[in-house]
């Protein structure tokens, strides 16, 4: 069936099985490979994209279910060749070290931040709950987190603080 | 996708029937798809089609009225929920539920009524719902009918819904609404996780109502007990409302401990 989805501001129209799901379409049929695929069962997070402003995890959604709808991936995050706030501090604090987790990491966060401008470190770990880093790097991503929303401050050793 | 199957997405009640008859049993209601795509993928069912209900007109609705309370439809989230002013205001456990149950992008697709009509024993809805009493409205061709939630489920994974019946919507009546309530759950990890068993409790004008999940075929409400009842007998009450199994998540004897050490938590928080 025919299927058109706005991704990063971007219309495709693509035919599909009805029985694809969300994830295996933007892999496939759009081409766009920056969403993994972990375990696609929504237990891992591994696959979450953003669909009409909430995160969501595509490999549990089917793609005529997104017909129509508008969806941010990864791929959506840098602008104009320039990486996205959150990634140079993803970066910074080392939060990537497989990189498998990252681009999942990454649109939970983006809806984070659009519900909660300041979050707490309770609050940044609720909402990547649903997101598994198996290298176990939760830490450094928090930080990335605090850092980017003003949270992070240099004590006189030089070494970061939470304000 | 394991198997290939189509897809249907009526726009009307009328439509949805034709589709679930002309579907018969090789059709599978699609609301939030976070449990029937998870068991198509793990072959557990192979639908010849399915059938999405979320552009139904009016299975969307979340309402409150004065009179006869929350109205939750068919294709409400749990987020939608759990993130409604008056659902905070009136209905703590509900919401205290809600925030338990698997990760927050999970929630953003997961369904209140998906949750009941998968009948775990281990749905986080349903012991906050039980213990407000609440109704499941049950819609078909020939009409609707309501039944008590304690009535609805009937086994692992069983209900009592009838080929061509569908759950329209779940009446969460003011009767326990504004009591003070929490939620505990018992899990392998502090992250997302299935519960080893939960248990809910809720407090309104002297009166103690609890439920339990994972601690038997459904999850039970147990008796009604008053607030000036011992924290001992309100364990023991609890205890002897579940009927938990050994399984590879716990034991039995391990159940059945947690839910008396959960009542007594709940009653400090509550």
């Amino acid at each position: 069936m025919k299927i058109t989805l706005t991704v990063n501001d971007q219309v495709y129209i693509r035919d599909a099985a009805p029985s694809k799901n969300l994830l295996h379409f933007l892999r496939e049929d759009v081409g766009l490979t920056g969403t993994k695929e972990g375990c696609g069962a929504g237990e891992c997070g591994a696959c979450t994209v953003i669909m009409n402003g909430k995160s969501v995890n595509a490999c549990l959604v089917l793609a005529p279910e997104a017909d129509g709808a508008v969806i941010r991936t990864v791929e959506g995050e840098a602008l104009n060749g320039e990486l996205s706030p959150v990634q140079h501090k993803f970066m910074e604090h080392h939060a990537v070290q497989c990189g498998f987790c990252t681009p999942g990491m990454l649109m939970s966060i983006r809806d984070l931040l659009g519900r909660v401008p300041k979050p707490s470190v309770h609050q940044i770990k609720e909402a990547i709950e649903g997101n598994f880093c198996r290298c176990t790097g939760y830490q450094q991503i928090i930080e990335a987190v605090l850092d980017v929303t003003g949270q992070l401050t240099k004590d006189n050793k030089g070494e970061l603080r939470h304000v | 996708m394991l198997c290939e199957f189509d897809y249907l997405a009526p726009r009307t009640m009328p439509e949805l029937f034709d589709a679930l008859a002309a579907g018969g049993p090789d059709a599978r209601i699609l609301a939030g798809g976070t449990d029937l795509l998870v068991n198509v993928r793990a072959g557990l069912v192979t639908p010849k089609c399915v059938i999405d209900i979320k552009k139904v007109s009016g299975l969307d609705g979340l309402s409150f009225d004065a009179k006869n309370g929350l109205a939750i439809g068919a294709a409400v989230t749990v987020n939608q929920l759990a993130e409604e002013p008056v659902v905070r205001e009136k209905y703590g456990l509900l919401v205290a539920c809600a925030e338990s149950l698997a990760s927050y992008q999970l929630r953003n697709r997961a369904t209140v009524v998906g949750n009941i009509v998968n009948a775990s024993p281990c749905a986080d809805m349903a012991p906050a719902l039980l213990c407000y009493d609440a109704q499941v409205v049950i819609a078909s061709r020939q009409g609707s009918r309501t039944v008590p939630i304690r009535e609805f489920f009937t086994g692992v994974k069983k209900t009592v819904l009838a080929q061509g019946e569908i759950v329209e919507k779940i009446l969460v009546p003011l009767t326990h609404a504004g009591g003070s309530g929490a939620y505990e759950k018992l899990k392998r990890i502090k992250g997302h996780d299935l519960g080893i068993v939960g248990v809910a409790l809720l407090k309104k004008d002297g009166l103690v109502r609890m439920a339990v999940s994972s601690a038997a075929p459904t999850p039970i409400l147990v008796r009604d007990c008053k607030a000036g009842e011992s924290a001992d007998t309100l364990a023991q009450a609890a205890l002897q409302a579940v009927k938990p199994i050994d399984d590879v998540r716990s034991s039995k004897e391990y159940r059945e401990f947690m839910v008396q050490v959960y009542v007594k938590r709940l009653l400090e928080r509550v």
